[in-house]
Order: structure tokens, then C-alpha cells, then sequence
């Protein structure tokens, strides 16, 4: 800790790490986010005969060996392997040195939905052809939520570090960003590594199909005819430190973690809430301290279906009065679970240090229940101050997170 | 150092259901490991320690339990009864008050129970609707949000075996950050066959055969003023958590080392003032190495070390929840000089360590 930091100490981020269905790496999200490019395609990860359709935003010629070195691949699940490898990204991206992040105290604080659950399938595959006798021990070893953080530590080789998973499904990139934020704004630790991470698996597949809220073949968020969400998988993983940390390592900048809310609905296991979302930004721009018209963009949870887009849509207008143009990513990655407030978060980040605004594509009319500008198709060149990324989760847990550009003091 | 204290706790345990049977179980000692009702859980252990007789229903009403599965009944059960005994003034202020609760995985049995049905029915979505948010692993702090109106954070924390610690250190910072005037905090775990497959292919070799257990420990965290002006007498004072990693096992002793001292040394302490400590008493290749640790930095000649597995069985993501529920137990005696230090520690076998420093209420405090 050095005794020079401002109190509360300023949280900044200077290294992205990103596995998406647009691309891997900062530089290929980015170029993805500004062409609004797609990640849909025909899902691979299981049988999906039996689904009338089966359309999802998968990652692509992933091979973990290129971007993992402590673990042979095998040793970790898909998910795992995604953090991981968004983890070492983002330690790259940072331009910190491996000896010296092991000497500094660190958090690594992963969000997901579903952990391992794809590793879960593949044992419940196991226990119908074999008997629940004969399951493969490496995968039951490896198939725990736990080790979406702990694997980032072993990685990295990491011994001075608090490690946790956040399983707070859908918002859990957003509680993991603002566990790290707290940590260092508090000077619990100097560094965190911090974001979320999910592999498409069958369970929630079959699951949200039966809800009947997986669409064919795009995600339109916003729009008149939107269909549903579009299950997708990846990770991102931001590298935070102080303010002074980034400094006396001369480090690139890319945002300033300003503060964050989360609110719980109490209400219903599936069915968002306005009111208790438009509760979760005002705490959200109250900890930040901004106010509601100095937000410049929100990055909205915005999935695509009927419910959300309509709630999320009201609950904003219930706070702004005059809202900021609203985007989902979710349109080109697909709904990437807990690591979809972390994609958010990231793409963020770099409208911020890049100067635009990413699109929402497939976009053709503008639902007028839902009523916002939400920059149809085409990225927007903008000079942006501040910037909002929603995250609503299952079980009515909502995280809203608020990034600022750094300004350096004249 | 924190700010908080426990005050009212709750226990859904193998002693049964409430603080009271908890407390009286861990104070004699007494062993809740038994034979298995093998119709109800096949599988690979014949022993084990469940919460005896469970049916969520029982305790929060029929009405909304149906479809609710057994971990998920436990943590709403658990926070049911904390809420009850620390007063109406408890649920008044919903919006400021948090709740973060550690888990496993979820119920594995309830995801893989999921996913069965969608690989065996007829078609691959003919799956239960209103089962799927079982199969999300925010269920169980959800629906406890939900069944009791707790409407601040609602936070899911996975650790492993340490989930308890890290659960409490997370409720600790986002009370300090700001976020909430109080927090209910705790962890859960549920028996289940499918748990008990996986811990079985998944655990060390000679570690293999030894029970499971489930339960689940809710503590209220607030500041003493509040407990004052509610009238919840205050049980213990939380120091400070600390975490360490290890790549090797041979490196866990000295991790778990580490944190103890560190701990000791925020919270200005000195190791003889440690009268309890609770480890996690981690099996396989680990075994012992907590036991080690904790005599390297307080001593042979001392505290008492308060071990459970022996009674509750190994309970998974719940341990360090209980192990602070014993801790609290203990404290309670009155033989527990005012102000003595305890001490939970746990290590995981992917590569963790830490622990949580406590000091029993002292006279002004309770």
C-alpha cells in the first residue's frame, strides 16, 4: 500500500482479456464491436436434434492450448479454460510483468451462471451409457464453480491473492467488477482480476427453450419483432488496480471504474422488476456520484426478449429523463450469461478509450413500446465521459456498473 | 478492521433445525454421522449426516415448496429462523439490508436432474419449467430473498471449501463500500446422490470413503450500535480475514501460516490470546496441514481446536459456515473469558487458504 494514494483510492483499468463468439483479445472484440459483427451460428456443443432450432453464439477455433501454459487443457472445463485464458490476456493487455503481479496483493473474483454445468452434461452422458459407477475423475474434479477463480490463480502462480466466484448467474460479471473495485478502492488489495465467464451448455439451452424465449436464428434487442435471446459462452476478464498503481507503472489507461449498484427484485425467480432496476441505477450513479444526465451511453442487459427489453426499457425511462442512446452487445455475442455484464463492461471500457458508441444489430424497427435509441446496426463515433452497463440476473438480482474516462488532473 | 459484529445466527444443521440443537450438539460433541436411508439416497456411501427428518415445508409452509429443492429449503429455512429471532425491526428496512450466501455448485442434482430429462424424454425440452431456476446457482439466495422480502444485494459466493470465510470477508466489504446497513451472510450445502457421486470420482484415494454431511449457518453481520438499539445482544466481534494460495501441498502449512499471522497482526493481537480455533480439517493429501500451521503460529500448548468433521461430516461449501456457527456456539459458554480470540481456518485442494480472526463480545458489547 503506498502511503502517497488519495482515500478513497481510485480504481482504474488498464488490461482487457476477452474470449468471444467476435473475437479474441481487445483488439479483435474491438474491431468485432465497431463492424457489428455477428457470432451466430449453428450450435456445436451438443446433439441438438430434437430443437426445432438451434442457433447460439459459440467461440470459434478456441484452441486453450495457445493461451493456457500451467494446465494441460484436459485439467479444466470449458468455462474454466475461458477465464483462464481471458485472465493471461488481460495480464498481457496490462503490460504487467508475471513476477511482477505476483508481488503485488491481488483479487481474482470470477462471475458465471452456469460454472462447470457443461461438465455436469457431459457426466450425466456419462452416467446413462456407463452407471453413475464409471464417471471420468478428472471431470468431477475439475466440474466445480470454485475453480473459475482458483484456476486464474494457479495459472498465474499467484500466493498473496483472495480468490471467489461469484455464481450470481446473469448480473455476476457486474458483482464480480464491483467486488474488485471495492477491494482496492479500500486498499484491501492492489490489483484485482476481475469479470465472468460461461460455455454453452445443454442444460440451460433445454431450459430456456422450453421457456420459449430462444430465438431462431438473430438477436434483435429492442426490436419490434424480436424473437429471444440467443445462448452464447466466452469470458472477459479486466485487469483493475489504483489509480497510483497505474501511474508508477506508467500503464495505458482505458477507464476509470467509477462505482456500482445491485438491488434484489424479492419477487419472482424469472420475471424482471422496473421499479427495483430503477432503484439499482440511482444507487448505482449515487455511488459513483454522477447524476442520471451524466451518463452518455448505457450498455443495456438488453437480451431480446419481450420482458426484459420492455422492463429494462420502462425502468430507464423511469430514471433518465432523457435517456442516453442504449446498446446490446447481446445482438452481435449472444447471451454469454455470466460473462455477459463482463463483455458489457469491457466493451465499455474500450467505447470509452476509442471514442465511439458499439451498435445493436439485426435491428429493423424500434419496438415503440421500449422507445429508445439504440443506435441501429452501425457504430456511432462519440466523445464519452460516462458510461453505464446494466446487468439483470434470474432471481431478480440486478448490478448496474458506472466507467468514466481518466482525466488526467492538469 | 471490520466494523461489524455477529449478532443473531441461525443453523440448519444434522443436529436438526435451529441455533439451539447446534449449539447443544457441538458443545457435547456428540456425532450426527449415521446410516444412510439408502431408498432415499443410493449412491456410493452407506454413512452419512443429513439434517434428520428435512421437509423445507415443515418450517416455512406448504404453499411455493413444492418445486423447491433441498439446498434451496435449507437456506430459506436458515434465514427464516434468523429473521424470527432477531425481531420485526429486522425486516423493516428491506432495501438496506444485504444477503450473501456461499454455495458448491448450486444443487448438482438439480442441474443434472435437468439435464437427465432433456437427454431421456421423449423430446430434448420436454424439461420442467418451474424447476429451472433450481438448476441457477443463485437459486438458493434468491429464493430466500424472495420467500422473506430481503431486497438490498443478493450476492452468491463459491470458495470451496472455504466458501464461509470468503462469503464473509465479500458480506464485509460490501457493508464497508456502502452497499448495505447490515448483511445476512452465510453458506449452504445439500446431500444429494449426485453430490455424492462427484465427491466420490473426485476425491483423493484414501479420502474417499469419508461421510458427507449437509446443513447451512446464516449469521446477521451489523454494527454494535444497531444490535444495541434492536436489542440482539452482540456474540462475537469480527477482526479481520485473510487469504493466502499455494501452488504445491507442501506449500499450504506455510500459506495457511501466513494468514494467521497477518490476521493476528491487523487485528493487533497476540497469538495467546487464540483460546478456539475451528479448522476445516481438509482430508486427502491435506490432511493435518491446518493442525500444523495453526501450532506453528500459536503454539502446541494452545487453543482449543474445535473440529467438526468428525460430527457433521464433510459438508462441502458449507464447512466454514459451520465451523463459525461452532465457533459462536462455543463463545457462548460461559466459561469464554469477554474479548477471547477465535480463530476458523480452512484450505481447499486447489490451492487455497485463509481464515477469520473473531473476538467474543466483551461486557460493554453484550
Amino acid at each position: 500500500m503506498n502511503d502517497n494514494d488519495q482515500w478513497p483510492r481510485q480504481v482504474v483499468i488498464t488490461g482487457l482479456g476477452l474470449v468471444t463468439s467476435i473475437g479474441l483479445g481487445a483488439e479483435e472484440f474491438l474491431a468485432g464491436l465497431r463492424a457489428g459483427r455477428s457470432g451466430a451460428k449453428p450450435i456445436t456443443a451438443f446433439d441438438t436434434s430434437g430443437f426445432a432450432h438451434s442457433y447460439g453464439c459459440e467461440v470459434a477455433d478456441f484452441d486453450p492450448a495457445e493461451w493456457i501454459r500451467t494446465f494441460q487443457p484436459e485439467e479444466l472445463g470449458r468455462a474454466t479454460q475461458f477465464s483462464v485464458a481471458a485472465a493471461n490476456m488481460a495480464v498481457a493487455d496490462a503490460g504487467i510483468g508475471a513476477e511482477e503481479l505476483r508481488g503485488r496483493r491481488t483479487m481474482v473474483s470470477v462471475g458465471t451462471t452456469d460454472a462447470e454445468s457443461r461438465d455436469l452434461d457431459l457426466l450425466v452422458g456419462e452416467q446413462l451409457d456407463k452407471g453413475p459407477e464409471h464417471l471420468t475423475p478428472g471431470i468431477a474434479r475439475r466440474a466445480h464453480a470454485s475453480r473459475l477463480s482458483t484456476s486464474i490463480v494457479r495459472e498465474l502462480g499467484l500466493t498473496d491473492v483472495e480468490a471467489l466466484t461469484i455464481p450470481t448467474a446473469c448480473a455476476a460479471g457486474n458483482y464480480a467488477i464491483g467486488s474488485g473495485y471495492d477491494a482496492i478502492r479500500a486498499g484491501d488489495v492492489d490489483v484485482a482480476l476481475c469479470g465472468g465467464a460461461d460455455a454453452v451448455c445443454r442444460k440451460t439451452f433445454a431450459g430456456f427453450y422450453r421457456l420459449g424465449t430462444i430465438a431462431p436464428e438473430v438477436c434483435q434487442p429492442f426490436d419490434r419483432d424480436r424473437k429471444g435471446i440467443l445462448t452464447g459462452e466466452g469470458a472477459g476478464i479486466l485487469m483493475m488496480e489504483s489509480l497510483e498503481s497505474a501511474r508508477a507503472r506508467g500503464a495505458r489507461i482505458y477507464a476509470e471504474v467509477l462505482g456500482y449498484g445491485l438491488t434484489c427484485d424479492a419477487h419472482h425467480p424469472v420475471a424482471p422488476d422496473q421499479d427495483s432496476l430503477a432503484r439499482c441505477m440511482a444507487l448505482a450513479h449515487r455511488n459513483a456520484g454522477i447524476t442520471e444526465a451524466d451518463v452518455d451511453f448505457i450498455s443495456a442487459h438488453g437480451t431480446g426478449t419481450k420482458a426484459n427489453d420492455v422492463t429494462e426499457a420502462g425502468a430507464i425511462r423511469q430514471v433518465f429523463d432523457t435517456p442516453p442512446p442504449t446498446v446490446s452487445i447481446k445482438s452481435m455475442v449472444g447471451h454469454s450469461m455470466g460473462a455477459a455484464s463482463a463483455l458489457g463492461s469491457a466493451a465499455c471500457a474500450l467505447a470509452i478509450a476509442e471514442g465511439f458508441i458499439p451498435p445493436t444489430i439485426n435491428h429493423r424497427e424500434t419496438d415503440p413500446e421500449c422507445g429508445l435509441d439504440c443506435v441501429p446496426n452501425k457504430a456511432r463515433p462519440a466523445e464519452l465521459t460516462v458510461v453505464q452497463n446494466n446487468a439483470l440476473a434470474f432471481a431478480g438480482n440486478n448490478a448496474v456498473l458506472i466507467l468514466g474516462r481518466h482525466r488526467e488532473a492538469a | 478492521m471490520s466494523a461489524l459484529v455477529f449478532s443473531t445466527w441461525s443453523a440448519v444443521s444434522p443436529y436438526g433445525v435451529g441455533s439451539e440443537p447446534f449449539r447443544t450438539g457441538i458443545q457435547a460433541g456428540r456425532s450426527a454421522i449415521g446410516a444412510l436411508d439408502r431408498a432415499a439416497f443410493p449412491g456410493p456411501f452407506t454413512e452419512g449426516a443429513l439434517v434428520p427428518d428435512f421437509n423445507a415445508a415443515d418450517h416455512i409452509g406448504r404453499k411455493g415448496t413444492r418445486t423447491m429443492d433441498r439446498v434451496t429449503g435449507i437456506a430459506v429455512t436458515a434465514v427464516g429462523l434468523l429473521l424470527a429471532d432477531g425481531g420485526p425491526e429486522l425486516t423493516s428496512r428491506p432495501e438496506e439490508t444485504g444477503l450473501v450466501l456461499g454455495t458448491g455448485s448450486g444443487s448438482v442434482q438439480s442441474i443434472m436432474d435437468f439435464t437427465r430429462d432433456s437427454l431421456v424424454g421423449e423430446r430434448p425440452y420436454h424439461v420442467d419449467p418451474a424447476r429451472f431456476p433450481n438448476t441457477v446457482m443463485n437459486r438458493a439466495a434468491g429464493q430466500s430473498a424472495i420467500w422473506h422480502g430481503i431486497k438490498g444485494p443478493n450476492t452468491t459466493i463459491a470458495g470451496g471449501r472455504l466458501t464461509g470465510l470468503t462469503a464473509l470477508s465479500y458480506a464485509a466489504r460490501l457493508h464497508r463500500g456502502g452497499h448495505c446497513a447490515r448483511v445476512l451472510c452465510g453458506a449452504a450445502e445439500e446431500y444429494s446422490e449426485q453430490r455424492a457421486w462427484l465427491e466420490w470420482h473426485g476425491r483423493d484415494g484414501d479420502d474417499r470413503t469419508s461421510p458427507l454431511g449437509e446443513g447451512g449457518a446464516v449469521f446477521l453481520l451489523e454494527t454494535a450500535e444497531d444490535a444495541r438499539a434492536a436489542g440482539r445482544r452482540v456474540r462475537a466481534r469480527l477482526l479481520t480475514t485473510r487469504f493466502r494460495a499455494f501452488a504445491e501441498p507442501s506449500d499450504a502449512r506455510a500459506a495457511l501460516a501466513e494468514c494467521v499471522r497477518d490476521a493476528l497482526k491487523q487485528a493487533g493481537a497476540r497469538a495467546g490470546e487464540v483460546r478456539v480455533v475451528a479448522p476445516a480439517e481438509t482430508g486427502g493429501h491435506l490432511a493435518g496441514t491446518e493442525e500444523a500451521a495453526i501450532g506453528d503460529v500459536l503454539g502446541s500448548a494452545g487453543p482449543r481446536l474445535l473440529g467438526s468433521r468428525a460430527l457433521l461430516g464433510d459438508t462441502s461449501a458449507a464447512t466454514a459456515g459451520l465451523q463459525l456457527a461452532a465457533v459462536l456456539s462455543l463463545l457462548d459458554d460461559e466459561e469464554t473469558p469477554p474479548g477471547a480470540l477465535a480463530l476458523v481456518t480452512a484450505v481447499d485442494r486447489d490451492g487455497t487458504a485463509g481464515c477469520a480472526l473473531l473476538a467474543a463480545a466483551t461486557n460493554e458489547e453484550s
